[in-house]
């Protein structure tokens, strides 16, 4: 999921937009506005970083950047940049700044590494990951789980869950137990199936646009 | 080493403030120099449940604004005399104290005591997370209701959360008959949500409520089944390997005996 105005990171602290140091300011805003649009199921709540690069913002520009991310409902957690003019404006406007890491550029597409979650995610919680997810544990009742790729849980899925939320439809989620109130894949949202519980190792995926729960024995993914 | 243990729960009504006085009153009549703290500030109730109320002088607010001495402020139990109450106080509201003064509090309370117990206020915001500051552990009360497990859960993510560490289980209110009629969650079936470790189980008791009432807390009454219970929860607190017995599979007379009429026939088979 990277136009060449923008790239999404994630990263263990969150994540992160990174966004074109060089192409003209208002496609590059445009750009994000229309990555926020197609990544909403992914983005929604979250706490993102923005990283300039070397470009120079003033008070408007940031003042763009963070009315985007207001109407999205994504919280802005800093500001990373290498130009001490762009800082400047961050600064004086009150948001946080942080560090640039060395190796992130614009031109490197990719899902960042699969992320292993060792802990039961409880009520109240969400884990929001840009790429595959593994979880060993439970998903409880009240929590969320987000993935931009494919998610497996060695545990028992209560909780609201959704992989491939950055849009993308061939992602498979598969648990021990699947009885989510809500699942997505994709654009694809399916709600719990009845009252009956079901407690065997199942995976979701989406086939001719629904989304079909199989038998994790019997199930061949695509 | 003293240990400062905060007893908190989410959900209200499940059992803090009598699993507070209990623990304590428990600790201190195995020997341990022990302050039970009320952290919920306008809410105070830890002192009516001990028969302390009519005690009470200065309180936990009183010594954080330098008011009066922590000692002046502790009121000595009327059976222990290792046994000390730190009200909170009645007429202010949890923003009077913040989660240093508490974490102050109780380093200063460390320094006499063996145990520190914060009996902590309900819900998620500033008095749970002041009740928590000063806590080098924490026990989680619910009961086993869908909506306080669930409340629990939360609890123990914010635990979890604040550096704590997992903290341990106390499930209150077990009616071992429901249980085995399949109408109530067993202890198994919390567990299996929760996935902390369980310290009691306390059976559900009708002379908590008279307990209460009258200031004397449970574990005074021998014959008391929950009394029992929270005592022995106070010996594994305390580092003793005390069994869990199964409350599910406790059943009554009239059980045992339907049971063994029920089960002849099959042997008269034979």
């Amino acid at each position: 999921m990277t136009t060449n105005l923008l790239a999404i990171k994630g990263s263990r602290d969150g994540l992160r937009l990174v966004l074109d140091a060089a192409a003209p300011w208002d496609s590059v805003v445009q750009g994000l506005e229309a990555q926020l649009e197609r990544g909403a199921m992914f983005f929604h709540g979250a706490r993102v970083t923005v990283e300039l690069g070397e470009r120079d913002i003033g008070d408007d520009e940031l003042g763009q950047i963070l009315s985007v991310l207001r109407r999205h409902r994504i919280e802005a957690a800093g500001l990373a940049s290498r130009s001490r003019a762009s800082r400047d404006t961050a600064r004086s406007a009150g948001v946080t700044l942080r560090p640039t890491p060395r190796a992130s550029t614009v031109d490197r597409d990719d899902r960042s590494d699969a992320l292993l979650v060792r802990r039961t995610i409880r009520s109240g919680q969400v884990v929001r990951h840009h790429g595959n997810l593994t979880i060993v544990g439970d998903i409880n009742a009240g929590s969320e789980v987000v993935a931009s790729g494919s998610i497996i849980v060695w545990g028992r899925v209560r909780g609201v869950i959704h992989a491939g939320a950055l849009g993308d439809p061939g992602c498979f989620i598969g648990a021990l137990s699947l009885n989510p109130p809500r699942l997505g894949i994709g654009d694809v949202l399916s709600v719990a199936r009845g009252d009956r519980a079901r407690n065997h190792p199942e995976v979701a995926q989406v086939i001719d646009g629904a989304i079909v729960f199989g038998p994790w024995e019997t199930t061949r993914l695509r | 080493m003293s240990r400062v243990i905060t007893i908190t729960s989410g959900k209200g009504g499940v059992g803090k403030t009598t699993s507070t006085a209990n623990l304590g009153t428990a600790l201190a009549m195995q020997g341990a120099k022990v302050a039970v703290v009320d952290a919920d500030i306008g809410l105070r109730n830890l002192d009516v449940v001990m028969g302390l109320e009519n005690r009470i002088v200065y309180d936990l607010v009183d010594v954080v604004e330098g008011r009066c001495r922590l000692r002046q402020a502790l009121i000595k139990d009327k059976h222990f005399s290792d046994l000390f109450l730190l009200p909170a106080a009645q007429t202010r509201d949890k923003d009077a104290v913040g989660p240093e003064d508490m974490i102050a509090l109780a380093n200063q309370l460390r320094t006499e005591f063996d145990y520190v117990i914060i009996d902590s206020p309900a819900g998620i915001e500033g008095g749970f997370r002041n009740a928590i500051a000063g806590a080098d552990e924490v026990l989680i009360i619910t009961t086993p209701e869908v909506s306080a497990v669930r409340d629990a859960d939360r609890i123990i993510g914010l635990v979890e959360a604040a550096g704590k560490g997992s903290p341990q289980l106390i499930i209150n209110r077990i009616k071992p008959r429901m249980v085995n009629r399949g109408d109530m969650m067993s202890t198994d079936d919390v567990l299996q949500i929760l996935a902390i470790d369980l310290i009691g189980a306390i059976p559900d008791d009708e002379t908590i409520v008279t307990s209460t009432n009258r200031g004397e807390v449970a574990v005074l009454d021998r014959t008391s089944r929950a009394g029992r219970a929270f005592s022995d929860v106070a010996r594994r607190i305390a580092g003793e390997q005390v069994p869990m017995p199964t409350l599910e599979d406790e059943q009554g007379v009239f059980d045992k005996l339907f049971g063994m009429l029920a089960r002849r026939p099959r042997g008269s088979e034979r």
